[in-house]
């Protein structure tokens, strides 16, 4: 990065110092010396978050002027009707959206995009979708489409390994939403990989109660688990669940079950374990990164794969360590960013 | 086999390096390794004391967080990659306050426990001990500024043992290389500038003592010799000018003279001169160049130099070269340049030697450095297996060529002396080169890469290719106009003596050459870890070595004894001996015994197979010539030479690297076992039985 603005900065030199040298050419120069805010547009799940800021301060840290339209649709499904005429009537130079129903509904599912329910002519970056294989593009290496995107899920293989690297298990245990389709392929993947590794999967889907899963079923799918002894407890890209993450994790710690997250929240801000992640920040940043290949060096989002971060993070929560007694090996230790409130500040 | 007339001067020569270089080279080395030695002490302890500061961060670090220093995990995988990137470090391990082993890896436990049970740790530094034969650097671990336990790196006292002893290794080889070098060139320099010459300057000096005065000696050179030289063949100009004196003035006589008696007189005076003496007609006297086999040694090694220089990493090489494909697995990938290397010098030779013949070996020699430097430089370059079986195959062109020519320079300056004096100059050079190049080819490809080194090569070959055009314009022998022509072979297939001998013989042995020394060798040598290019190239220079030593015994023995066929019967089964050997455990001290088994298997069969020629085909030989016999012989038995490597990369699916050896193995033992037995019916008298079959 800071070669890059090096780079940028010296171009700029460059550049006045045309403007001093060539008086004629002034007028246009100016224009691309202090150019007009880009206008992005940012489409929001569940409200400001760690992405939506890693994408808002990779611009700052550039010293790329844009305009941020953001808009939180508060999980709420019918307002992104709304978004989409409204980015198309203010005419934005670029849409971003957040998470899986966002992005399906805003930018269309890759077999049914319609120019009229969604967002065609503008260039869009979609972030934080759980499985974008499939349903946004039918390859990483480009999505044959006027958009881009992120990856922020740690492929499952890799978080399969992972467990087994803190400990090796034979029984993994999953609770899930049955609204929710991710849940179920993460279920599958989990089943088959098992199959391959020699592990099996414990599944309990959620009572429903008003067509709604029921917050208070969760304790007692945990205790199942706990009854069918599984070695792990797997958390995945659930949103609901990640909702109610202190329910479920704090029923596993209090039946002695140690938990994997898929997503940094249960790890970060609840009582999982540990787990694999892209940092949502660092996923922010990336798709950040790509609206400035699509906007200000003109690249086609078509030709701009779909990748995640280079950097995997593993985070381990200590206090939930240290209630478990179950401790870390020291290489994953090495590797892994430490969440330790009773140490804060002399941790590293 | 009797050895050249250069060798008593040869070994004065070796002798003479020996006493100028290894004196002082050892001197020096010493006084290095002493430094080396005495400065890798403190460094180790340095890095030891590292290496532990940071794994003691890290376990206090996890002992900040809450864990319990017994309590720590997966501590085994934790030290694995440190003892694994360190050799020098024997064992990691963690004792509590009390000097209890809670962790250790690389050591017995039971072996340090008393140990550290008893010494006093109790202090918040790192420390140095004696342990047995380790050194022991210890590192507290310290939470909350108390003491909880330590953390202790040991390290080996044998390393630097067997580091200096590996670095002496190489400047042995380096030494051993280099003084055969300085021989080769000292040779080179005493035959070209002063046997050579005097050899040219008796051979005219005979002929003035029979009174021929019609050349002179064909030396230019400026030193002491060629002043020599020049005063000689002023002598002689005088005589001559003095006998045109005479004869201008005995002309005068017989045209001016009116008496007729003493015309006659005078005519028979000259005609008495002109039988007792020889002058050259037309006063241009006829200059004679003594031409020895040694003239073209030295350029003959340094190109057999080069392209042994990749000997001990070419499969290695094509190795890194391998995109995977289907159809093509990686060990018949590799197979494949080697056996094609192989396949072109069979195909090229027979032309190649016709084309010396007519063409002259000089210019053979250098028409045939072409494609070779190419070979050699592109195969720097090349990209993948395809292009570089191309680029060998083109120095396989050159190298037949080269032989070739050099071949028939040494047959035909050896014309008038013996043959074998002319063939010994030929296996000399070539093994010395072998030597050297094999053994330099691994410390150089170590430290500068494999493209480099064949970059090397292609500089050796120039070097080559100059010392021909420079030093041998003169030194062209007389072309021998012998017509080639076409002979049939067939018939020799139908002498089974000899069909024997080139399939249970002359075929198993090449087998063993191309398939295991040229193809096994380097990769199952590099699959044992410690062992890196030197090593290999170490091991594999006692191949040639054993065949240098046990050659000329061989053919003495041979000569006393009589017994060829039971010699190369001996040797056959002695080389298929050394490669099932591996079979008892796939120690890589086993492979370097199957080398030097090998070596003395060639060794000793090499030479008695080429003297029995004559021998089981009397007929023959008297029919097309033994030369032609021998030719074919070498044709056939390079069918061994391209299904060896084909053979050993079949073998490793089948039975891993090992395995494949031991295969091998016994197919050379199998073959070998059918010729010994075939040896005894080769009895006395095949003579008389060849002359039947006819």
């Amino acid at each position: 990065m800071t070669l890059s603005t090096a780079l940028r900065r010296l171009a700029a030199a460059l550049l006045l110092m045309m403007v001093a040298v060539w008086p004629a050419a002034a007028a246009e120069d100016k224009a691309a010396v202090k150019p007009k805010p880009l206008r992005i547009y940012m489409a929001l799940w569940r409200g400001w978050e760690e992405a939506a800021q890693g994408f808002k301060d990779y611009f700052i840290n550039q010293n790329i002027p844009v305009e941020l339209i953001v808009r939180d649709a508060a999980q709420n499904k019918d307002k992104l009707k709304e978004f989409v005429a409204e980015a198309k009537q203010m005419k934005v130079d670029l849409v971003f959206t957040w998470g899986t129903t966002v992005s399906e509904e805003m930018l269309g599912r890759i077999d049914s995009v319609d120019p009229t329910r969604h967002i065609t002519d503008i260039p869009a970056i979609f972030a934080i979708v759980s499985q974008p294989l499939g349903s946004m593009v039918s390859d990483f290496a480009s999505s044959g489409r006027n958009i881009t995107g992120t990856i922020y899920l740690v492929p499952t293989e890799t978080q399969v390994n992972l467990i087994q690297s803190y400990r090796p298990f034979k029984r993994l245990g999953v609770v899930f939403n049955p609204l929710e389709r991710n849940a179920q392929v993460a279920i599958a993947e989990l089943t088959a990989i098992g199959a391959k590794t020699g592990f099996s999967v414990e599944s309990r889907a959620l009572e429903l109660s008003d067509g709604k899963p029921d917050p208070a079923s969760i304790k007692g799918k945990v205790a199942e688990l706990k009854a069918a002894a599984v070695d792990f407890l797997y958390i995945g890209p659930d949103t609901f669940l990640n909702v109610n993450r202190d329910i479920l994790t704090g029923a596993a710690l209090e039946h002695a079950i140690p938990t994997f997250a898929a997503g940094e929240n249960p790890v970060l801000t609840s009582k999982a374990l540990f787990g694999g992640v892209y940092r949502y920040y660092t996923v922010g940043q990336l798709s950040a990164y790509k609206a400035e290949q699509i906007l200000l060096h003109k690249i086609k989002p078509a030709d701009i794969p779909i990748d995640p971060p280079k950097r995997l993070s593993i985070i381990i929560n200590m206090p939930v360590v240290r209630q478990l007694g179950l401790y870390p090996p020291m290489k994953l230790l090495g590797l892994a960013e430490v969440i330790d409130p009773t140490q804060e500040g002399k941790a590293k | 086999m009797t050895l050249d007339r250069t060798r008593p001067l040869f070994i004065r020569l070796l002798l003479l390096a020996l006493l100028v270089l290894v004196p002082p080279v050892a001197l020096l080395a010493h006084g290095a390794m002493d430094d080396f030695a005495r400065g890798l002490v403190p460094e180790m302890d340095k890095k030891a004391a590292v290496v532990g500061r940071d794994l003691a961060s890290s376990i206090e670090r996890a002992v900040n967080y809450g864990i319990p220093l017994d309590k720590l995990h997966g501590m085994p995988e934790f030290f694995e990659p440190v003892l694994g990137a360190n050799r020098e470090i024997r064992y990691l391990a963690v004792t509590d306050r009390d000097g209890r082993i809670l962790f250790i890896s690389g050591a017995d436990a039971a072996l340090l426990a008393p140990f550290f049970s008893s010494a006093d740790f109790d202090i918040a530094a790192s420390r140095k001990a004696l342990i047995d034969n380790f050194v022991d650097i210890t590192q507290p671990l310290m939470f909350k500024s108390a003491l909880i336990g330590h953390l202790h790196v040991g390290l080996d006292q044998d390393y630097v043992q067997s580091r200096v002893l590996e670095i002496g290794v190489d400047i042995g080889v380096v030494t051993l290389v280099s003084l055969l070098v300085a021989v080769e060139i000292l040779l080179f320099v005493v035959t070209f500038n002063i046997t050579g010459p005097i050899r040219a300057a008796s051979t005219v000096m005979d002929r003035v003592r029979h009174g021929d005065f019609s050349a002179t000696c064909g030396v230019t050179s400026e030193d002491e010799v060629g002043r020599f030289i020049h005063t000689f063949n002023a002598a002689i100009r005088y005589a001559d000018g003095l006998f045109r004196r005479l004869e201008a003035y005995l002309d005068e006589v017989k045209t001016a003279h009116f008496d007729k008696t003493v015309v006659e007189r005078v005519a028979e005076i000259e005609s008495r001169i002109r039988f007792l003496f020889r002058f050259s007609r037309s006063s241009q006297p006829e200059v004679v160049n003594e031409h020895q086999a040694t003239d073209i040694r030295l350029p003959l090694f340094l190109f057999v130099f080069a392209e042994e220089i990749s000997r001990s990493f070419m499969p290695l090489y094509i190795r890194d070269l391998y995109m995977p494909v289907d159809w093509l697995p990686l060990e018949m990938a590799i197979a494949l340049p080697i056996a094609v290397f192989m396949l072109c010098i069979a195909a090229i030779s027979p032309a190649a030697a016709l084309v010396s013949a007519r063409r002259g070996s000089r210019r053979v020699f250098l028409i045939g450095l072409a494609p070779a430097t190419i070979g050699f430089l592109m195969s720097a370059l090349a990209t993948n297996v395809w292009d570089f079986t191309l680029w060998r195959s083109l120095t396989a062109v050159g190298y037949a060529l080269v032989t070739m020519a050099c071949q028939s320079y040494i047959a035909q300056a050896s014309r008038q002396q013996n043959r074998t004096q002319g063939l010994g100059v030929y296996v000399g050079a070539v093994l010395t080169a072998s030597i050297c190049g094999t053994g330099i080819g691994g410390v150089l490809a170590e430290r500068v890469g494999f493209a480099a080194t064949f970059m090397i090569s292609a500089i050796l070959a120039v070097i080559a290719g100059l010392l021909i055009h420079r030093l041998m314009e003169a030194a062209q022998p007389a072309q021998d106009a012998a017509p080639e022509r076409r002979v049939a072979f067939l018939p020799l297939l139908r002498n089974w003596r000899f069909s024997a001998l080139v399939l249970f013989a002359a075929i198993p042995s090449k087998i063993a050459l191309t398939g295991f020394f040229f193809y096994l060798m380097p990769l199952s040598l590099m699959r044992s870890p410690d062992t890196d290019l030197g090593d290999i190239a170490r091991m594999m220079m006692l191949y040639p070595i054993a065949v240098v030593i046990l050659s000329p015994l061989a053919s003495r023995l041979a000569d006393r004894m009589g017994w060829k066929a039971g010699l190369v019967a001996i040797g056959g089964l002695i080389g298929g001996a050394g490669l099932v050997l591996p079979m008892v455990s796939p120690d890589s001290d086993l492979l370097g015994l199957a080398i030097v088994l090998l070596g003395v298997s060639h060794g000793l069969s090499a030479s008695p197979q080429l003297a029995m020629i004559p021998d089981i085909c009397w007929t023959e030989c008297r029919n097309i010539g033994q030369t032609n016999v021998l030719a074919f012989l070498r044709l056939t038995e390079r069918i061994g030479s391209v299904i060896g490597p084909f053979l050993a990369a079949a073998f490793i699916p089948l039975f891993d690297y090992t395995g494949a050896v031991v295969a091998l193995g016994w197919v050379v033992l199998g073959m070998s076992t059918v010729f010994a037995l075939l040896s005894f019916a080769f009895g006395s008298g095949p003579h008389i039985e060849a002359e039947d079959t006819e």
